[in-house]
């Protein structure tokens, strides 16, 4: 599936992304936690969002985005989890927009740290928004260091998997 | 070209905040814990003076927190929220990151006046 496609053909195509980032959301929460700062963690998920961005577009990346971070809400039992994941979500959604510019497919695996990065100061911001405090901010240079690990992580991943697609759709 | 801007930037974004952590001022004397919920300050506890540990519990209509309290150190023991990242997290006793419960909107912070001589020797 690289590639646009129209009419029910997206709705499929967007369908079965969005179940695909759900199920490896899902799988991903089962892990338990790697460190004791709270908010680390790889972000399978977005290796499907990165690939729908520079592959369908924004509009596509925002639809899988927003349906995979309100399921995945919805189906771990913890529903107060939707502001953090959304507000990052947006975030590094604005950014990979403005990447998505800059950079070709080639280079996906740098926009994904960068991503990562502000998907993190998003959820922080939302955070201190609930809290009313900057207390939380103290936790920005743990996540920034874990976010571009993660990211490039998830990034290359990405890489792979598009060019994998790529020479399958030859 | 652009690959190397954004590159050099995750970078620099790694070593400032790395540095941030490593360079972080921990020593503080006298200790105290300030416990804020929504932005409300509910207790500030002197670490020091805590001679017998004690239990301290928080509840309001989002839920319950037991905070424990020993000398120079404060610890979250239960919740009754899902995730239980502020009990897994346990004692704090520095001003490296505060002890955070999302659910109940509730913060433990330690503050403190840093002491001259680390100052002066920094």
């Amino acid at each position: 599936m690289a590639g646009p496609v129209k009419g029910a053909g997206r709705v499929t195509q967007l369908a079965l992304l969005t179940a695909i980032a759900l199920t490896i959301f899902l799988v991903e929460a089962q892990i338990p936690a790697l460190t004791a700062v709270p908010g680390v963690k790889l972000g399978l998920a977005n290796i499907v969002t990165v690939y729908v961005m520079f592959v369908l577009g924004p509009t596509d990346a925002l639809l899988v985005l927003s349906a995979r971070v309100f399921l995945g809400a919805v189906f771990s039992g913890q529903p107060m989890t939707l502001i953090y994941s959304a507000a990052g979500g947006l975030l590094s959604w604005c950014v990979l927009c403005i990447l998505k510019r800059l950079l070709t497919q080639r280079q996906i695996w740098l926009a994904s740290p960068v991503a990562a990065v502000f998907h993190n100061i998003g959820q922080l911001l939302a955070a201190a928004a609930v809290l009313r405090s900057w207390g939380v901010m103290a936790y920005l240079p743990y996540l920034v260091i874990a976010a571009v690990m993660a990211g490039l992580f998830t990034g290359i991943s990405a890489q792979a998997l598009l060019e994998r697609l790529n020479r399958i759709q030859k | 070209m652009r690959t190397k801007i954004i590159l050099l930037l995750l970078a620099s974004a790694v070593a400032a905040s790395a540095a941030l952590l490593l360079l972080r001022d921990r020593a503080i004397s006298s200790p105290s814990a300030r416990i804020t919920r929504d932005g409300v300050l509910l207790e500030e506890i002197d670490l020091e003076q805590v001679m017998e540990p004690y239990s301290l519990l928080l509840q309001d209509e989002r839920g319950s927190n037991t905070v424990l309290v020993e000398q120079g150190r404060i610890r979250i023991s239960e919740a009754d929220c899902p995730d239980q990242i502020c009990v897994n997290q346990g004692y704090i006793s520095d001003g490296t990151v505060p002890i955070v419960c999302l659910p109940h909107k509730l913060i433990i912070e330690i503050v403190g006046h840093k002491s001259g001589l680390d100052g002066g020797a920094g």
